[in-house]
């Protein structure tokens, strides 16, 4: 089942008398929800959703944070003291270092994370086929998961995080560094997501959430700049230049105006909720 | 504490995986020195940079282990000498316990009595074990030890103390001066971030 | 399923005591055996044709290294009668005899050892090492030094390549050498590091090194030993205490 997240004032450093790496944050994401935080590099996107996943207490311990963060029925002031896999799991940006290393096969590595809970990869064995078929990557189940391909290893490094069944996925730039393929597979996989996780993604680019994204919040230096729905979003694009590479979609919805039937012009509306 | 605990304490998160490249940097590094035709060998050097970063007791785990899989990779007599590589780890991470990397003097001077306590610990497994032969270039000066008349204990001992000093003392020297270059944002993450000289970054 | 290791070991440590204990001639005929047994016992065959090319250099290697122990034995060791001289150097009975014991003991040592390791794969091994108590964290951590021994030398290479590319003199003089010595391995250093401490919380993040982490289920209870590896720890044990007896009271 997802779970709903609520941050409450929280701000963090990463040590005392320094920067704020996130200030003032208050949010409600519905469980189910897809939100995208979306920002350029360096305005807090990964260590919100470091936060999120209880990395942030155990490997920075000089940090600093204050507000409140609730996971479901949990409250945590300010934060989690430990990871919460596989409550929460978290997807890193470089998925390379997400394979063990240890295991020959993909399944195995898969297995691997049943096998740390406790779990019986045996009796699971359907549910690892489903997965793999669902995240198109059944013909790779036996090979050796670090000879794979970056949009392979990618899907291969979210396997091994989903097959825990957890509640919210957290992902880090996962379009990054993938071509348009991979692009096109990571957005099926996210839509599936959808209703049986929260999710929560980052991107530097606005192309991806536009077509999967319900929720849309951009950071900037640590701060929230913008929080709504894919419409309110579009509505705002202007005043976001400076943060996010927006221009493409802006000229686009500006052409489309004087055209009646072309298909991006449907396109366009569509992603912007118009009728 | 307890030895389990304290190795738990020395071992969370980033270590685990460091750890095992600097075994794997104990039985690699001689492939850089040989391309570069250095004649040292460095194959301790992983050892003695998990003394520093972790600590004394990952250390000795770390040489038992880099010596056993030598022996499996096709050097097989290593294995008798995991007690010598053990023994390095801990003295290494005792002294960097005590602050003794931080200043390149008291580096070169833990590398010799690493050195001759190295010797003082393979001399008599060097001598009852194999009678000396090493299979290495010492073994050379082990025999010229014994031509001269001494015991085999005592000629492998002399062979070792005039080698394993050195040795011991550049591998610390390499090891002070990669160890201080690093960002204190890496050096940090590790049980051992004391050890070293802070420094801003 | 786990293979059982343990008459494996023993049959080394066997080996191990009588290269310490026994003269010579059983020595040379235990190393007749060690050679045949790959060919003979299913269990000894080399576990790849990597296993077997290495047994096989080894092998080679030995062969000469002990002609040069008894030659240089014989030589530099001067007691006992002069056998013969070859080449303008002198041999003497005494040197020879102690070069003939000490490179049995050290051929026989090393190929026991030797033939444990090429006829069990290391991820045997480690599995075995687990079954029998080791903690999950080191079990974890000599799994991962696989990994860096399967990848660091590409990465080496990787890095050489690169420095060389930016000029760094890998094919000058000594001084210069030395300090594209360490334009390799600082960066390999820092690079495996940063990697660390990725690999350290993509592991946390799935689960590994929680305290709540439960234990690996998959392995069956270690059985207890089978009778082959008892009467191989017993021949062990009795031949120590028979040469202890002969040497404190002779």
């Amino acid at each position: 089942m997802a779970l709903p997240i609520t941050l409450e004032r929280v701000s963090y450093r990463y040590a005392p008398n320094t920067t704020p790496a996130l200030s003032d944050i208050n949010m409600v994401l519905q469980s189910g929800t897809c939100c995208v935080i979306l920002g350029p590099t360096g305005s807090g996107k990964s260590t919100l959703l470091h936060l999120l996943a209880g990395v942030l207490a155990k490997h920075y311990p000089e940090s600093v944070g204050e507000g409140v963060l609730t996971i479901g029925e949990h409250r945590y002031t300010p934060f989690p003291e430990g990871i919460l896999f596989p409550t929460v799991a978290l997807a890193l940006q470089d998925h390379y270092v997400q394979i063990s290393g240890i295991r020959d096969t993909t399944r195995k590595e898969i297995e691997l994370t049943l096998e740390t809970l406790g779990r019986d990869p045996l009796r699971e064995r359907a549910s690892i086929d489903r997965l793999l078929q669902q995240l198109g990557i059944a013909h790779l189940a036996e090979r050796k998961p670090t000879a794979l391909s970056g949009g392979e290893t990618q899907r291969v490094a979210l396997a091994t995080i989903l097959i825990a069944n957890p509640e919210i996925v957290l992902l880090d730039e996962p379009a990054t560094a993938l071509d348009y393929g991979a692009q096109s597979r990571l957005k099926l996989l996210l839509q599936s997501l959808r209703g049986t996780s929260s999710v929560v993604f980052t991107d530097t680019r606005i192309d991806l959430p536009l077509d999967v994204a319900d929720r849309f919040i951009v950071l900037h230096a640590g701060r929230i700049q913008f929080d709504g729905n894919r419409r309110g979003f579009l509505e705002q694009l202007p005043d976001l230049g400076d943060l996010l590479p927006v221009q493409d979609w802006q000229e686009a919805i500006h052409e489309v105006k004087g055209r009646q039937d072309s298909p991006l012009r449907q396109r366009i509306l569509r992603a912007a909720g118009l009728p | 504490m307890k030895l389990s605990e304290q190795f738990t304490k020395e071992t969370s998160g980033a270590a685990i995986p460091f750890i095992a490249f600097c075994i794997a940097l104990n039985l690699t590094a001689g492939q850089i020195t040989s391309a570069l035709k250095i004649p040292i060998y460095l194959d301790s050097i992983g050892t003695v940079l998990t003394a520093v970063l972790v600590g004394p007791l990952a250390a000795a785990t770390a040489g038992a282990f880099s010596n056993l899989l030598a022996s499996a990779m096709g050097s097989p007599t290593m294995a008798f000498f995991a007690p010598v590589s053990i023994v390095i780890g801990l003295f290494t991470g005792f002294l960097a316990q005590r602050g003794w990397f931080k200043r390149w003097y008291t580096v070169v001077l833990g590398g010799a009595l690493q050195g001759v306590i190295a010797a003082i610990c393979s001399a008599p497994i060097s001598a009852y074990l194999f009678s000396g032969v090493m299979m290495a270039g010492t073994d050379f000066l082990v025999l010229y030890f014994r031509s001269v008349g001494n015991s085999i204990m005592e000629s492998v001992f002399y062979q070792g103390l005039a080698s394993d000093p050195v040795d011991k003392i550049i591998t610390y020297l390499i090891a002070f001066i990669l160890i201080r270059n690093l960002p204190q944002r890496l050096t940090g993450k590790f049980a051992g971030a004391s050890n070293i000289p802070s420094r801003s970054v | 399923m786990v293979p059982d290791l343990r008459p494996k070991l023993a049959f080394v440590l066997l080996l191990s005591v009588c290269a310490f204990v026994l003269s010579w001639q059983v020595l040379t005929l235990l190393i007749a055996l060690v050679l045949l047994l790959p060919f003979v016992l299913p269990t000894y065959h080399p576990a790849s044709p990597r296993a077997r090319r290495l047994f096989l250099r080894f092998v080679l290697f030995s062969v000469a290294l002990s002609g040069a122990i008894i030659t240089l034995n014989g030589w530099m060791i001067q007691s006992g009668e002069p056998v013969d001289t070859i080449l303008g150097i002198t041999l003497y009975s005494g040197g020879l005899l102690f070069g003939i014991q000490t490179a049995s003991r050290l051929v026989l040592l090393s190929f026991s050892v030797l033939l444990f390791f090429t006829s069990t794969p290391i991820p045997v091994c480690i599995n075995a090492l687990q079954q029998s108590g080791l903690s999950r964290t080191v079990v974890l951590m000599l799994l991962l030094t696989l990994h860096f021994l399967d990848t660091l030398p590409e990465r080496i290479d990787r890095i050489f390549v690169a420095q060389e590319a930016r000029g760094a003199p890998v094919r000058a003089g000594f001084v210069s050498r030395t300090k594209a010595f360490f334009s390799i391995l600082s960066p390999l250093l820092l690079s495996s590091m940063a990697e660390s401490v990725d690999r350290g919380v993509a592991l946390e993040l799935r689960g590994f090194l929680l305290e709540t982490a439960p234990s690996f289920h998959t392995l069956p209870p270690a059985k207890p030993p089978s009778p082959v590896t008892v009467l191989l720890l017993t021949a062990s044990v009795l031949i120590v205490v028979f040469s202890l007896a002969r040497w404190l009271f002779p």
